[in-house]
């Protein structure tokens, strides 16, 4: 990011106290490079991403980028590239013209063939606007936001969901481009395995509750974990003999209560055990000791299959 | 400028498509229907009685309202333009530019709603025609542009624009009647321009003041209300 005089820049989104919707008391910043938000929507990635590319008004709190709130700003608009959830393409005939006028609305020059062609879209050009399926209206709305020339920030919801219609690839690299060009490219993913691939630093939503990556580790003394399945006796069993799991409780019917000290390490035994036994869990709720402490725990069990599924995406004796 | 153009762009782009000619030549067609309907009880007042009561009481309104509900794609006015905020476009630019369209349609709907009528209540030779034509296009158009403004400021209420829905109602409660109440609201203005009874005494050079405030405030309320 460069100003006029040719000074690079780096640019800073701030949440400042935000509460917005299901998104609780919220205060992070963000700088230049790849951030990704593990969350699914309904824990309130796709309204985090909406404020941050200034499409909504925070309830309460602000949201900033460089010291501006986009909302109230449309030069800092200006600034933002951004995929959301669901995506309405601009009235018009085709889908060429709804990105000419998205390009004039922007102030550039190019062609709207251009932007398809870079992404391998240029087959949507004469498609009707009206007969795009939804993925589709992602998928176009996400290569024009790839395609702009020096965003500060991008502000992208699942951006790898429309894989298929737009090349991995051609994602990955423009998003490196991008982080490396000083940009701040915030993404969210529901899958762990999209987070990994997108890389970059890792922080969660859980239920509107922001859990960065410092957090994403607390010692909680004891928990335990309801699980159903249609085989309890067998399963306590099996794990009355783990050496991670320090109590199971039956109390007849088809749930267990599974405790230990440490959530991933219970979860992650009741999955090998239940495996390794061919049991079928059908649910696993917390039986929390505390909002806050499990709401961190499941961040700290995200976290770790997190960093789990990005060293075995980046180790090369792995398998294809 | 380009602001500007961008949201003049997309209304009229939603304004497209087969329905909304479809909607206003089937209005002219029933409209010319009231007017010979008119004629035939009463030669005399039925060129009035049709624009009172049908052409400026139901179908301008109404037909303001859809044009106002689909430039905005049937969301609030300031929402209506989010498609173009996105790439930085100014919403208060945009929005004139929305208005501007809805604006522009209602009054051309309006005059073609008003020809219909007097052509349907008049004879076909008959001397007074052009001069109540002329006339009354005139209040038709203005009545367009205040009808969009008025709907397109109302829209800024309610999460989805449900202001809109509540200023037809009130236009048609509030402003059928002549005292104060009736003088905020733009039916009881043009109904005094058409000869009818005036809104608490107000002489017609009056009445096209007080349009014209309307108007004027509405558009001013609308910029004011929305963000940049």
């Amino acid at each position: 990011m460069s100003d006029a005089q040719g000074n690079t820049r780096t640019a800073e989104l701030r949440f400042q106290a935000l509460h917005h919707a299901g998104l609780a008391n919220i205060n992070a910043s963000f700088s230049a490079g790849t951030h990704v938000v593990v969350g699914s929507e309904a824990d309130g990635t796709a309204t985090l991403i909406e404020l941050a590319a200034g499409m909504t008004k925070p309830s309460a709190g602000s949201v900033l980028l460089d010291g501006v709130a986009p909302w109230s700003h449309a030069r800092a608009r200006r600034r933002i590239a951004s995929l959301y959830a669901t995506e309405t393409p601009l009235p018009a005939r085709d889908v060429a013209s709804a990105l000419s006028l998205a390009l004039r609305a922007l102030g550039e020059a190019r062609s709207a063939l251009s932007v398809l062609d870079h992404a391998g879209l240029a087959h949507f050009a004469a498609k009707r606007v009206s007969k795009l399926t939804p993925r589709e209206a992602r998928a176009l709305a996400l290569a024009f936001a790839l395609s702009q020339p020096a965003p500060a920030l991008l502000a992208l919801h699942e951006p790898l969901s429309v894989v298929g219609i737009v090349q991995e690839d051609f994602v990955l690299q423009r998003l490196a481009e991008r982080s490396a060009a000083g940009a701040i490219v915030l993404c969210s993913a529901s899958r762990l395995e999209d987070a990994a691939r997108l890389g970059g630093s890792a922080g969660a939503l859980s239920r509107g509750v922001w859990l960065d990556p410092a957090s994403a580790r607390p010692p909680i003394a004891s928990v335990a974990l309801r699980v159903h399945t249609a085989e309890p006796r067998r399963l306590a069993a099996r794990l009355s003999e783990a050496p991670d799991i320090s109590g199971v409780e039956w109390a007849g019917g088809h749930e267990l209560i599974v405790r230990g000290s440490e959530l991933e390490r219970v979860a992650h035994s009741l999955v090998a055990n239940a495996r390794a036994e061919a049991i079928r869990i059908t649910a696993i709720k917390p039986d929390a000791p505390s909002l806050e402490a499990l709401a961190a725990a499941r961040a700290g069990l995200a976290q770790a299959y997190y960093e789990r599924a990005r060293s075995a995406d980046t180790d090369p004796k792995r398998p294809a | 400028m380009n602001d500007l153009r961008n949201g003049v762009a997309i209304a009229r782009e939603r304004m497209r498509g087969p329905s909304a000619p479809l909607v206003l030549g089937l209005s002219c067609v029933a409209l010319f229907a009231v007017g010979v309907l008119e004629s035939q009880s009463d030669a005399v007042s039925a060129p009035d009685d049709a624009l009172v009561g049908a052409v400026f009481g139901i179908a301008l309104p109404l037909l303001a309202y859809l044009v106002s509900e689909r430039a905005c794609d049937g969301t609030r006015l300031d929402r209506s333009v989010d498609c173009l905020a996105r790439y930085g476009t100014n919403r208060r630019a945009a929005l004139c530019g929305v208005l501007l369209v809805s604006a522009l349609s209602s009054a051309f709907a309006g005059a073609l709603l008003t020809v219909s009528a007097l052509l349907g209540a008049h004879a076909p030779r008959s001397p007074t025609l052009l001069t109540d034509l002329r006339a009354s296009v005139g209040i038709a158009l203005v009545a367009g542009v205040v009808y969009a403004l008025y709907f397109g400021a109302s829209s800024l209420l309610g999460k989805r624009g449900g202001g809109r829905k509540w200023a037809l109602i009130i236009d048609f409660v509030l402003g059928a009647g002549s005292s104060a109440l009736a003088a905020p609201w733009p039916r009881g203005h043009l109904r005094n321009l058409l000869g009818g009874q005036p809104v608490i005494e107000l002489s017609q050079a009056s009445a096209w003041l007080a349009l014209a405030l309307i108007g004027v405030a509405c558009a001013t309320w609308s910029v004011a209300r929305t963000v940049e």
